[in-house]
Parts: C-alpha cells; sequence; structure tokens
C-alpha cells in the first residue's frame, strides 16, 4: 500500500469533526478539535503542492534578480542578485526549498526597496516584474477556505 | 469546584468581604479569545438573607497570545464607556497580582441572549438583519470616535499622542512586531510599509479613542437585529478616528462571502453611517492609508500569534489556524489595496 498523505489527513480531519468532536463535553475542546481539524485541511491542501510552489517560486525569483543586475547601481545588492541568480536548489526537501526561498524573498526586499529609488524605464519595469511577482506568489500560496 | 473556580470564588470573597457563601459554578473556556483567556461563569452569593446569583466573564491573560496587550487599559476602557451610548458590559474588578489566578485578570458582566459568532451573521436570521446591524455598529462607531477623551477620563491610562504622530506612531509600533516575530520574509508587507511610509495621511482631525478591533466578531447581535455590546476592547488607544474605520473595511472581515464590510453592507454605506455618527470625514485619500495599515496591522498580528505558537508560550489551535489561514487572505488584501491584484 503506498500512503496517500492527503488522503490520510482528509480523513483525520473528517473524524475529528464527525467522531471526536461530538464525543467531547467541553465546549472549549469541541471548538479547538474544530480548529485542529480545519488545520489539517489547510495542511493537507498545502502539502501536495509543498515543492512545486516553491520551486516555482525561487525559479521566478532568480529570474528577476538576472534581470536586475544590470539595472542595480549597488555594487554589494549587484553581487548578492548576481550569486542568486546562479545558484540551483540544493535538494527538493521542503525544508531546503523553504530555507532557500526565505533568502530569496529577503533578496527580494531589498532590490525592490532599491528599485523603487531608482529612475528609468528598466527600474519601472523591474517594479512591475516584481509585483506580478508578488501577486503569483500571493496565489500559489493561496488557501480554498481563506476569507479572502 | 474545579481549582481555578475555587481560587476565583476566593478572590470575589475578598473583593465583596460582606458577602457570604461565594461559589463560582459553571466555570467554562469561551474559544476564539486570542489575546486573553475567557472564561463564563455563575456567581453565587447570599448578602443577609437574599441569595443572588450573576453571569460573569473572567478574562485572565495566556503565558502568550496573538499580541500582547494591557489588561489595564482593556478593563479602564470598558468602566470609561460603560453606561455610555456605547453598549459595553459592567466592568468589575481588574488584578494585576498573579497570585489569585497565576496571571492577571479582570472580570466583568456577561451579556446574555446574544451571539458573537462571526460565521452566523451571514446565515437566516441574523443575514435579515444585516442593514440594521450595519447601521448600529457603525453608529456605534462613530460615537466611539466622537468621545471626548478628557471627559471619559481615559487620557489618565492610554498614551496621548498628538494628531500628526498618530498614523507613524501606529506604524513604527506594528513594523517592530513583524521585525521582532517574523518567522519568513513578508516581502507584499514591507512593500506596503514602504508605501505607507512614502504616502503619509494628513494629521488626525481629532485624537479619540480607538478601539483598535472594531469588526465582525468582536460585538454581541441577536436574531432581533439588536447590538448588545461592543467587546475585546484589549487594542484600545489613543489615535486617528479612521484607524478603526479602515479596520472594520478590511477584506479578511467580509465574512459574508460578498463584498459588504463586515459581511453587512457596502463600505460607502459603512463610510456614510461612521461620518454622520462621528461628526468626522472620512477623505478617500486618508482613508486609503489606514486600510493599507490595517494589512500590515493585521499581518504583524498573525505573525506575532504564529510565533507564540511556535515557540511554544500558548499552542491554542487558533494562533496556528490564524497565521496559517489568515497570512495568506492579508497579504492577498494589501496587494488588492495598492492596486496589485491582478
Amino acid at each position: 500500500m503506498t500512503l496517500d498523505v492527503s488522503r490520510f489527513l482528509e480523513v483525520a480531519s473528517v473524524h475529528l469533526l464527525t467522531r471526536s468532536l461530538p464525543a467531547v463535553g467541553d465546549a472549549y475542546e469541541q471548538s479547538a478539535l474544530g480548529a485542529l481539524a480545519v488545520l489539517l485541511s489547510v495542511v493537507r491542501e498545502d502539502f501536495d503542492r509543498a515543492a512545486e510552489r516553491r520551486v516555482a517560486e525561487n525559479a521566478a525569483l532568480r529570474e528577476i534578480f538576472a534581470q536586475a543586475v544590470d539595472i542595480v547601481e549597488d555594487p554589494a545588492l549587484r553581487g548578492q542578485l548576481e550569486a542568486a541568480a546562479g545558484k540551483g536548489e540544493p535538494s527538493l526537501r521542503v525544508s531546503d526549498l523553504e530555507r532557500v526561498n526565505s533568502e530569496l524573498r529577503a533578496l527580494l526586499i531589498m532590490l525592490h526597496a532599491e528599485v523603487e529609488t531608482l529612475d528609468g524605464g528598466a527600474a519601472r519595469d523591474c517594479e512591475v516584474r516584481i509585483w506580478r511577482e508578488l501577486a503569483a506568489s500571493t496565489e500559489r500560496r493561496r488557501i480554498a477556505i481563506g476569507p479572502f | 469546584m474545579s481549582d481555578l473556580a475555587v481560587r476565583l470564588a476566593a478572590y470575589i470573597k475578598k473583593r465583596l468581604p460582606d458577602a457570604k457563601d461565594v461559589r463560582v459554578e459553571g466555570l467554562e473556556r469561551i474559544f476564539g479569545g486570542a489575546s486573553r483567556e475567557t472564561y463564563r461563569f455563575v456567581l453565587h452569593l447570599r448578602e443577609g438573607d437574599t441569595e443572588t446569583q450573576r453571569r460573569l466573564i473572567l478574562r485572565r491573560d495566556p503565558p502568550g497570545s496573538l499580541i500582547e496587550t494591557e489588561r489595564a487599559i482593556e478593563f479602564e476602557t470598558y468602566r470609561a464607556f460603560y453606561g455610555s451610548v456605547v453598549p459595553v458590559p459592567e466592568p468589575l474588578w481588574l488584578e494585576e497580582d498573579d497570585r489569585w489566578l497565576d496571571h492577571p485578570f479582570f472580570v466583568m458582566e456577561e451579556i446574555v441572549g446574544f451571539e458573537s459568532n462571526p460565521q452566523l451573521i451571514a446565515q437566516p436570521p441574523f443575514s435579515e438583519h444585516a442593514a440594521a446591524f450595519a447601521e448600529r455598529t457603525w453608529t456605534i462607531l462613530g460615537e466611539i470616535a466622537r468621545a471626548d477623551v478628557k471627559a471619559l477620563g481615559i487620557d489618565a491610562v492610554m498614551e496621548t499622542v498628538s494628531p500628526a504622530a498618530c498614523a507613524e506612531r501606529e506604524l513604527a509600533f506594528w513594523e517592530a512586531k513583524i521585525d521582532r516575530d517574523e518567522a519568513c520574509p513578508q516581502p507584499v508587507i514591507r512593500a506596503a510599509i514602504r508605501w505607507l511610509r512614502r504616502n503619509p495621511p494628513p494629521p488626525a482631525q481629532k485624537v479619540g479613542v480607538v478601539h483598535g478591533d472594531f469588526r465582525t466578531g468582536n460585538f454581541l447581535f441577536d436574531a432581533e437585529g439588536r447590538i448588545g455590546a461592543i467587546l475585546d476592547w484589549e487594542m484600545a488607544h489613543l489615535g486617528d478616528p479612521l484607524e478603526d474605520l479602515a479596520w472594520g473595511l478590511n477584506p479578511v472581515w467580509r465574512f459574508g462571502g460578498d463584498e459588504r464590510a463586515g459581511g453587512l453592507a457596502p463600505n460607502e454605506d459603512a463610510i456614510r453611517i461612521w461620518e454622520a455618527a462621528s461628526g468626522l470625514i472620512a477623505t478617500p485619500e486618508a482613508l486609503r492609508w489606514w486600510e493599507v495599515f490595517s494589512c500590515v496591522k493585521g499581518q504583524a498580528i498573525w505573525i506575532s500569534g504564529g510565533h507564540e505558537f511556535s515557540k511554544g508560550a500558548n499552542q491554542d489551535p487558533i494562533l496556528a489556524v490564524a497565521a496559517w489561514l489568515m497570512g495568506n487572505s492579508q497579504d492577498r488584501a494589501a496587494l488588492h489595496l495598492l492596486g496589485k491584484l491582478s
């Protein structure tokens, strides 16, 4: 049998809601179980896409950095952008991808702040690309039951 | 009685030395109070030949919360508004000595016969009263904005601020929370913070009481279309009243599954009602600043709660749910308000 994690989480969530929750008398604990069931359903949604989302996002950020190298005037930032743009993923483990993603998003914040101060069409184009990626990354992370 | 009930009864006995047979019964925790542990209970006691019982609420500081707040300010704000046009429960006792219940706490009246669950307000029979709820809640918010800070005496416990400094003070406060607690970089919210600094709002028209979390979910409502009380004043402070208006309009509080603010009414209606009650004007530029700010504040709250959960200070599942579920929606709201969400 191959373990289907998504199915397991679905079953666990439904079990909590339909079996465990009614069996608990305390109202606070009932609500806490309900919240845990919601959490499992969120984990289920995020689990399947975890590696793909991070790989896609890291690639998109490296592409932005590669294009931004010629725009940025600060040599230290330019060096960081060049270095980040040239690297690949250390592995496909989610923890590794997430660590790299955090490094790249921290660099994106620095680049975004820098580009906002620069004049010229190339800087504006870069800014547009950054905002487009921020919207895309927020969409990749979207949770179906989120309130907005 | 549970240990907590016994200790609470002992405390109340100290506060009411003439009372006899003081008992705390039916003590149960209410889910969802993410910044305080909230319990309801029935206080039984005898005064002379008269036996009385009263339903009360205990609000106790947790070991960690969505955001650290000052319970004395919350208590004094209840006290300032109790009996006014702004409906709040009667506050009874504030205790900051840990020896009674391990953490500081206060006790107040329980308002019965009302609901607070925001998911219910968009469903029958409550949804039939959406317009009435909207009229009443934004009128109350306008009354809070209109209130005279000095007459309330609230300036004795809340830090004062000049009209020109309201915006930057709040922005710096919440930015510092993000700096301290973020588990991963926040490029959307950092961009929003830079936008806010580049586009400062005009000075506040007045410095008033800001509830700090005025939204659907933090007031009591019933099936007759009535508002029973405004709750959860733990983030109350002095500031620009537009902060409260903008917070309630944040898309993450829509609840109704459509574009109505708080699941109740279009933004324009909410603004019109609030302006009429407050006597203030919500200019689009100033309101937009505070709406974008509300996303920064919201994200700071979700980040802070997630931090408390992750470090083990408070493992109430509501903190994890809020951090995971609301964080993405808050980024989406920021992008939407900045015109960057396609």
